[in-house]
């Protein structure tokens, strides 16, 4: 199982590959916070390097399906920790061309 | 048929402000020849690289027009490893009796840049600020000191090591050694690692001359070092490396721990027979982690190894010798090569300051990168 969809699988190159649902809850598998600004481009953040805050990204495990990567969305930092309750959260990530771009996010469950 | 290294040349590593990291290249080719005794028009063939410096293969207008055959190679943090073992495998194949490996880099300040669609990435992933390798390093050290009690202790340990190692090598970029508590208070870049746990881009060239080992001596009157093995792996479905988007829940092994055992099956020599090694260190997590992926210790041991300081200069196997990564920072086409020329240099007896005691028989080299490849060597007197 692969996020996002292959054309191929990774295991054994078969394929035959198709299409699932991912669940939206899941646990963190690991960890870190983005401490500096990253390089722009590739990045295409909202924040300016004067407004930047360090931000969580993380790997989410999702039961016995796959771990997914994913910035995490939290209040604290400093409250990350191996095995919490996470969930999926889209939103607004920033506006491109008068257009709203979506993106995914990991959330501790406890905030939500 | 055996391989031998009959030439090392490298221009300093760090920053060399107006010099290309072609030119360093060819510093670095020219040392390698006149260590050699060795003029270029000998050399049959040439594998060169660098990621971000130009074409390898343009250094030939400032060594000579001789015709010789020359390609250049690409391979992402193994670019240097990948030119060796292109170079081995030329002479082993008997197409060729002499050549030179080399590589030079020149990288702009701070973390690479990534091009998230180049890497089959999709844009979206460096939009939202996924595409950065210290991220990886961060998580992948992260969940290892959580699944086998490594502490921040030992991250700052392999620090103080390498940089005060860096401080004993003339070509090192980094030639002071930093304090314990400046390595532990230095600012955090991605959880648990700081700002000193760190190796940065940077510039510098590395070259070697091998050949056939029966016909060391006719080409150089120096004195070979063999390269016993030499095993390149690329990841196994399941393991945890840079940029992957998703992973599979059952893991598998790194490409590094599929790389050392052929490469140790290879030369018919076990961990325990080799008295030097270079592992890469991008950070200290890194260099923990690749102690036991490349078979030295347990998971888990690295503590108590750090602690007793068994991979210090004068300990059981000392490791990166020259400061590593973290001393000489990483201009990738070099790097690897760096590694190698660093061993090599060790089993001649001629690490000065930072000679290992005991004149070493066998050293080990591994490189480890993007998008999760392995390269390991194994030298001998």
């Amino acid at each position: 199982m692969t996020f996002p969809v292959q054309s191929g699988c990774p295991a054994c190159g078969s394929v035959n590959v198709e299409s699932i649902e991912l669940e939206r809850e899941g646990t963190l598998w690991t960890w870190t916070i983005q401490g500096f600004y990253p390089q722009r481009p590739p990045y295409d953040g909202p924040e300016t390097p004067e407004d930047f805050k360090p931000f969580g990204v993380g790997y989410i495990e999702l039961p016995g399906q796959v771990r997914v990567q994913a910035r995490i969305k939290t209040k604290d930092t400093s409250t990350l920790r191996i095995g919490m309750p996470m969930k999926l959260v889209v939103e607004k990530y920033i506006e491109r061309e008068g257009q709203q771009v979506m993106a995914y996010f990991f959330q501790p469950a406890n905030e939500i | 048929m055996d391989v031998a290294i009959i030439g090392l040349g490298i221009h300093p590593f760090g920053r060399t402000p107006g010099k290309s990291g072609r030119d360093q290249g060819v510093h670095a080719a020219r040392a390698a020849l006149k260590d050699a005794g060795m003029e270029w028009s000998e050399l049959e063939f040439a594998y060169g690289g660098s990621a971000a410096a130009g074409a390898a293969d343009a250094m030939v207008k400032e060594m000579g027009l001789t015709g010789l055959q020359f390609v250049n190679v690409s391979n992402g943090c193994a670019t240097g490893g990948s030119a060796l073992q292109s170079a081995y495998m030329a002479i082993q194949s008997g197409m060729f009796d002499v050549g030179m490996a080399v590589g030079f880099d020149k990288h702009e300040r701070g973390a690479f840049r990534v091009d998230p669609k180049g890497g089959g990435l999709g844009k979206w992933y460096g939009d939202v600020g996924l595409a950065l390798t210290p991220q990886f390093f961060g998580m992948k050290i992260q969940r290892y000191m959580h699944d086998f009690g490594i502490s921040e202790d030992a991250l700052n340990l392999v620090a103080l090591k390498n940089y005060a190692n860096g401080a004993k090598n003339p070509n090192a970029w980094r030639r002071q050694a930093i304090s314990y508590d400046e390595i532990a208070n230095s600012m955090m870049v991605c959880d648990p690692l700081r700002k000193f746990h760190f190796c940065s881009p940077a510039e510098g060239g590395c070259a070697m001359i091998l050949c056939r080992a029966d016909k060391a001596r006719q080409f150089s009157g120096k004195r070979p070092v063999f390269l016993k093995a030499v095993s390149m792996k690329t990841r196994l479905f399941g393991s945890f490396e840079v940029f992957s988007q998703s992973q599979a829940l059952d893991r598998a092994d790194a490409p590094t721990v599929q790389a050392s055992k052929a490469a140790f099956e290879q030369a018919g020599i076990g961990p325990e027979d080799i008295g030097v090694a270079q592992l890469q260190d991008t950070e200290s997590g890194a260099e923990i982690m690749h102690m036991a992926e490349n078979g030295f210790c347990e998971h888990g041991e690295q503590e108590q190894w750090l602690r007793e300081g068994w991979t210090n200069i004068d300990g059981k196997l000392p490791v990166n010798t020259d400061g590593g990564c973290m001393a000489n920072g990483e201009p990738i086409g070099a790097s690897g090569l760096r590694q190698v020329h660093e061993v090599a240099v060790q089993l001649r007896g001629e690490g000065g300051e930072r000679q290992v005691p005991g004149a070493p028989k066998a050293g080990y080299t591994h490189v480890y990168g993007a998008p999760g490849l392995s390269g390991v060597c194994i030298l001998s007197n």
